[in-house]
């Protein structure tokens, strides 16, 4: 068994290109049987507009990660809270934003909600909902941090007379971001390719630049295959970043 | 290793072989039904009556059309964008959606001979300082257009200094319009005529051509010319048999007696 659980070079990179040629043969396939050529020299012309919608969706994205941690921990905490005006507020929040498509939220938001407080910029408009959709995810990835610490921690911070302030910051800090931090990475991932949806309200990021250009040159398939490689990309990166996180979550753990 | 590296070659082939043999399949149509692709979201040439069926001046259209080449017909709803590509790969025979013969248009598709023609006007919010086709271009004005229409790229050659919003639905332009968000939409007379009149309070219709008339046509796949002849003998029978009057008389009979008294071109003259 043992061999199995740790293969060979080769056999790592064998087994990658199977993968990769089954994949690509099947892409080829489909394209083949419906007769397409693609021809993706046409988006080389759009290659500032792409890149402008690239930054675009990265800005969007990271304001939004930093907006809805902030807005996550506030109604995780407000979850927990004794008050019970507030912790049902919050305990609504999640479940409405958690149970309704992100696409109604942001017409709701932009049409209802934005004109009537006067938010008329559309990429201001864009940050604020989707972090109020993301954070109502990650406030539950919160709580489960907070509740999956140990009761013995906390009992051990009081017996060497550590003040709440000091278990806060010492205890329950450290142990809570190593847990959290892998899933709220991940959770970046979903910001990115959910943002996309914002193009229904004119955000120019990378969706909306992909659709206008395909309104202009009707390439559409080269356009948005070229669109999931960016996106694929970006996530990908961020994958990466969860891996490693995640390994470090183990180090720290270790015995 | 070995082992292994063989298990995953061998499962590689067969996918491989089970997809080819899958392919030889012939994925030929069995049946010669007419298959329209149209967008039901542009009444009344193109929408759908209260039961969810296609209805308007198109879907007559291309009844009329599979009733005239002896054929069977099928209306496919699919979004304005996805048309075009529709009828490069095939899904759809002709495309009957109100569409403007362009030349960018033509680099993909065949077209038909026109069958109607249109303008576009702009619907202003009453508050804004756009009072004809040319305060458009000025910085601060905000201008919306629906994706890949003809106001599309009219505002993107023409509306440089403009802030254009490229949206996808007539309904969320006509929303920025009524609430002030966008100063002018762009579309053509027809559409700007109703939208004005179930926004009188909130809205003025510029009615005025800002540019010229626009072909209707039918699209078909790049060349297809057996089937785009046949169009076009159709279309021309079609005009001599008095079949636009027929279509005005049933859908617009209202719009038309308006148009007439501005002295508005009427879609089919």
């Amino acid at each position: 068994m043992k061999r199995f659980r740790n293969p060979t070079v080769i056999n790592k990179v064998f087994s990658a290109l199977a993968v990769a040629v089954i994949f690509a043969a099947l892409v080829w396939l489909s394209m083949k049987r419906i007769g397409l050529n693609l021809d993706f020299s046409t988006l080389f012309e759009y290659k500032k507009r792409l890149f402008d919608g690239f930054k675009m969706t990265i800005i969007i994205s990271f304001a939004s990660l930093i907006f809805s941690m902030l807005l996550g921990m506030l109604t995780a905490m407000g979850q927990r809270s004794h008050i019970l005006v507030l912790c049902y507020a919050c305990r609504a929040y999640i479940q409405i934003i958690r149970g309704t498509p992100l696409l109604v939220q942001i017409y709701f938001f932009f049409y209802i909600v934005g004109t009537a407080w006067g938010i008329d910029n559309r990429y201001i408009a864009g940050v604020i909902i989707l972090s109020i959709f993301e954070a109502a995810y990650i406030s539950e990835i919160i709580r489960g941090g907070i509740e999956s610490i140990d009761k013995q921690e906390y009992e051990i911070a009081r017996s060497i007379g550590l003040t709440d302030i000091q278990t806060l910051r010492l205890v329950t800090f450290p142990i809570l971001m190593a847990r959290i931090l892998p899933a709220l990475a991940g959770q970046l991932a979903s910001i990115i390719k959910d943002s996309s949806l914002l193009s229904v309200i004119a955000v120019i990021e990378l969706t909306q630049t992909t659709q206008e250009i395909s309104a202009a040159n009707f390439q559409m398939f080269e356009n948005y295959i070229f669109l999931g490689l960016l996106y694929f990309i970006l996530t990908f990166a961020v994958s990466m970043l969860t891996k490693w996180l995640e390994g470090r979550y183990k180090h720290e753990n270790r015995d | 290793m070995k082992r292994m590296a063989k298990i995953i070659i061998m499962s590689a082939l067969s996918v491989l072989i089970m997809i080819a043999a899958f392919t030889g399949c012939t994925a030929s149509k069995a049946n010669n039904t007419l298959i329209v692709g149209m967008e039901l979201a542009y009444p009344p040439f193109e929408t759908k009556d209260t039961n969810g069926d296609p209805s308007g001046i198109s879907t007559d259209l291309a009844k009329d059309l599979a009733k005239y080449l002896g054929r069977p017909v099928k209306i496919e709803n699919i979004a304005w964008t996805g048309l075009i590509p529709s009828l490069q790969t095939g899904k759809v025979d002709v495309v009957i959606s109100s569409m403007t013969i362009t030349d960018e248009r033509k680099k993909t598709v065949d077209f038909s001979d026109p069958y109607a023609h249109s303008y576009l006007a702009l619907l202003v919010n009453k508050k804004s300082v756009v009072n004809s086709s040319a305060d458009l271009n000025k910085k601060g004005i905000v201008v919306d257009v629906k994706i890949g229409t003809t106001a599309n790229t009219y505002a993107d050659k023409n509306l440089t200094n403009a802030t254009v919003n490229v949206l996808a639905s007539e309904n969320a332009c006509v929303t920025e319009v009524v609430q002030g968000k966008a100063d002018v939409f762009i579309y053509d007379q027809l559409t700007i005529y109703r939208q004005n009149q179930s926004n009188l309070d909130s809205t003025k219709a510029i009615m005025i051509p800002i540019q010229d008339k626009e072909n209707w046509g039918m699209a078909v796949k790049k060349g297809n010319t057996a089937l785009l002849n046949k169009i076009n003998t159709f279309i021309a029978k079609y005009k001599s048999d008095g079949g636009f009057e027929k279509l005005t008389q049933k859908y617009l009979p209202q719009e038309k007696k308006t148009f007439d008294t501005l002295g508005f071109p009427w879609f089919f003259d």
